[in-house]
């Protein structure tokens, strides 16, 4: 029984960091249809600016806090200076994010000298129910994620800005001539997509510690999400990731973890096939 | 469509003269190769000096071993110039970027063979590595080869000479330490490759040699950084000592997840054999605490042995404000060994003849080193030092034990 928690605890706790992580790809794919190879350096920035933050003597929570709103930045200046270049062009999106990434993440590299540098969390210990521990920080990852899942929902589905970004998705033409700057639309959301990375990144470094490979560990395992769950709506992605997330975490409790690895891509590959347009085809939101 | 007359509007008001100065600089590195640079020895000698290439990892993911490896071949070269070369000639440092790629190594290392015409080789941190570039350097390049790294051993090919800590080396003294300071219960958690295999082998008889057991050898994903399923079996079947072969990105994750389900509270044993100082920043330190490691040298080694501490005052000279370290995990006091012990054989030799050195080479000694003394064994190509067992004590390694003499590879 004591298992079975520790399983389902450990089980959520990574569902949650992958759910959190595909939020902002899922986002920028959904709404602009572009395929940002660079989500995971996203990340991995919001976990260097944590660790930046914290070096220079901010709190860890400060440094957090800080961490989005400074990828954020980099992605609206990305966005005018490269992104918007490629909205009609996608294959050619993903090679110039590709491009990005490699050079983010190669500065990143030289940066911190190549090495793994260790953040604490902002909350430190377990708490014990009933002789089993779980991990204060990740408990508040997992209600940090319920959150900002939420947060995003109601932004996106409940406010004009909302109803605005889905028309500019829809029907670009269209919103124009209603009097939408998609321009403007497409600048905020990618901005918005950016810094839930720089979020994501920022949440997790205490738990994975800095190094610059941090974001491409969870750029595969992302986009395999979003494909699964179909980009073009809010909920899919997440419902992808956290299928994805909870299948990587679940099956090395069973199986080979080896064969686990694989197994997680035969299956997504397998539901890809019986759902060709997502876990939500048809409904949008 | 629009996008793309602005692109070619652009490139014509560059201009020609503008595009050709612009672009010179680049055929010149097409010319010499982005990464590759020689080192002149300092001190000035009428003779042609003597080339060493120097083939590791300075960009990608283990740059940072591979930049303390270069650290230290410098720093071994500015000793042997100032004591007056080898053979009346200078040192010369040829060195090229092994990219932690094993692709873009092959190719590299080919141009200190036939570019450079190298005397001798040494680097390569990984075996995936040592295996791909030693067939350009051995046999089609008939050059000495000298791997630095600790390594799961099995490397008896000729002319390649191993100056790295081997299974043998690492378990002798650590696994009885272990079941002495920890428990007979071991788990082997591991990442799924070659050295943890073969390195588990050797550690599992030894673990029941001398009376203690492996509740569970597991392999793991390289990338893996989730460890709930493992770190859940290693609390519920009461493991003392964890004997990692995990590496990073995972080990990280999986010590903090350790620490978090109270293996540390409950008087659990973490080792892992690979752990220098550099890897002491993954974790924050408690969560490490007492955490086993078994090297050829320790910072905190300097307090035992005087000429470990010269060597890593001359380093810290050289190099200060660098931020990579000379550890033993990152080849680097192996890059010593190997460098040394070269430049030994080179003079006992008289000549820089392949044959003749590898001659000289085969039993050659150094009477100082990171860690102390050091000698190869005569046939086996493989070299026998001291070995450590040091343990994480708030941040820093505390020297536990160390080896009554020099420790036998047990290889070839």
């Amino acid at each position: 029984m004591a298992t079975a928690f520790n399983a389902l605890f450990e089980i959520l706790s990574f569902t949650s960091i992958m759910v959190l992580v595909v939020l902002g790809l899922g986002i920028i794919a959904s709404m602009m249809g572009i395929f940002n190879f660079a989500h995971g350096e996203f990340v991995l920035l919001g976990a260097y600016f944590t660790w930046l933050g914290h070096a220079y003597g901010l709190p860890v929570w400060l440094a957090m806090a800080f961490a989005p709103v400074a990828v954020g930045v980099i992605g609206l200046a990305l966005e005018r200076l490269v992104i918007r270049r490629f909205y009609d062009r996608p294959v050619m999106a993903m090679l110039g994010t590709y491009a990005l990434a490699v050079v983010i993440r190669e500065t990143v590299r030289g940066l911190i000298g190549g090495l793994y540098l260790n953040v604490p969390a902002p909350l430190v210990g377990s708490v014990t129910v009933d002789g089993m521990e779980f991990a204060q920080w990740r408990l508040a990852i997992i209600a940090i994620t319920l959150l900002v899942i939420f947060g995003s929902w109601a932004l996106l589905a409940m406010t004009s800005f909302g109803l605005r970004v889905r028309a500019s998705l829809e029907n670009p033409a269209l919103a124009r001539a209603s009097g939408i700057s998609t321009k403007a639309i497409y600048a905020i959301t990618f901005t918005f997509g950016a810094a839930l990375a720089g979020l994501a990144g920022a949440l997790v470094v205490p738990i994975f510690s800095l190094f610059a490979d941090l974001g491409l560990r969870f750029l595969i395992q992302g986009f395999l999400g979003v494909m699964l769950g179909g980009a073009g709506s809010f909920v899919g992605p997440i419902l992808g990731a956290g299928v994805v997330g909870s299948a990587s975490a679940a099956l090395p409790w069973v199986i080979s973890p080896v064969v686990a690895d694989v197994a997680v891509f035969v299956a997504a590959i397998g539901l890809m096939k019986l759902l060709p347009n997502g876990m939500l085809a048809g409904r949008r939101v | 469509m629009r996008d793309e007359t602005i692109e070619a509007s652009t490139i014509g008001q560059v201009g020609r003269r503008q595009l050709l100065r612009s672009t010179a600089w680049m055929s010149a590195a097409v010319a010499t190769g982005a990464g590759s640079w020689v080192i002149p020895g300092r001190t000035a000698y009428a003779a042609e000096p003597i080339r060493v290439g120097i083939a590791t990892d300075l960009t990608g993911a283990i740059g940072f071993a591979g930049n303390s490896d270069l650290n230290v071949a410098k720093m071994c070269a500015d000793i042997i110039n100032k004591s007056g070369g080898l053979l009346g000639r200078p040192v010369q440092l040829y060195v090229e970027d092994t990219a932690s790629n094993e692709a873009v190594a092959v190719g590299n290392v080919r141009k200190l063979i036939q570019r450079d015409h190298v005397d001798v080789v040494l680097g390569g941190i990984t075996s995936s590595m040592r295996n791909a570039i030693k067939g350009s350097i051995v046999s089609r390049g008939r050059t000495l080869y000298i791997y630095p790294q600790l390594y799961e051993g099995q490397e008896c090919e000729e002319y390649i000479y191993c100056t790295g800590p081997t299974p043998a080396q690492q378990c002798d003294d650590l696994i009885p330490w272990l079941i002495a300071h920890g428990g007979k219960r071991f788990a082997f958690p591991s990442a799924n490759y070659i050295w943890p295999h073969l390195l588990n082998a050797y550690a599992r008889k030894s673990v029941e040699k001398h009376g203690g057991e492996v509740i569970f050898e597991e392999y793991y994903p390289l990338d893996q950084i989730d460890y709930g399923a493992t770190v859940n079996r290693i609390m519920s079947d009461k493991v003392d000592v964890v004997f990692n072969t995990v590496i990073p990105p995972g080990v990280g994750p999986f010590f903090k997840q350790l620490y978090e389900a109270g293996f540390l509270k409950r008087g659990g044993r973490l080792c892992c054999v690979y752990y220098d100082e550099n890897d002491l920043n993954i974790n924050a330190s408690h969560e490490i605490e007492g955490l086993a490691s078994c090297l050829d040298y320790f910072r905190a080694v300097d307090a035992l042995d005087p000429a470990s501490a010269r060597i890593q005052q001359m380093y810290d000279g050289m190099f200060a404000g660098n931020k990579y370290l000379m550890a033993a995990g990152s080849a680097a006091t192996g890059m010593y060994r190997g460098m040394m012990l070269w430049a030994a054989a080179v003079k006992e030799a008289g000549r820089l003849d392949r044959d003749a050195v590898a001659h000289a080479l085969d039993h050659a000694k150094i009477a100082e080193g990171p860690g102390g003394p050091a000698e190869m064994v005569p046939g086996k190509r493989h070299c026998r030092m001291r070995m450590y067992i040091a343990t994480a004590k708030n941040g820093q390694f505390q020297i536990e034990a160390k080896s009554s003499g020099l420790v036998d590879p047990q290889e070839c």
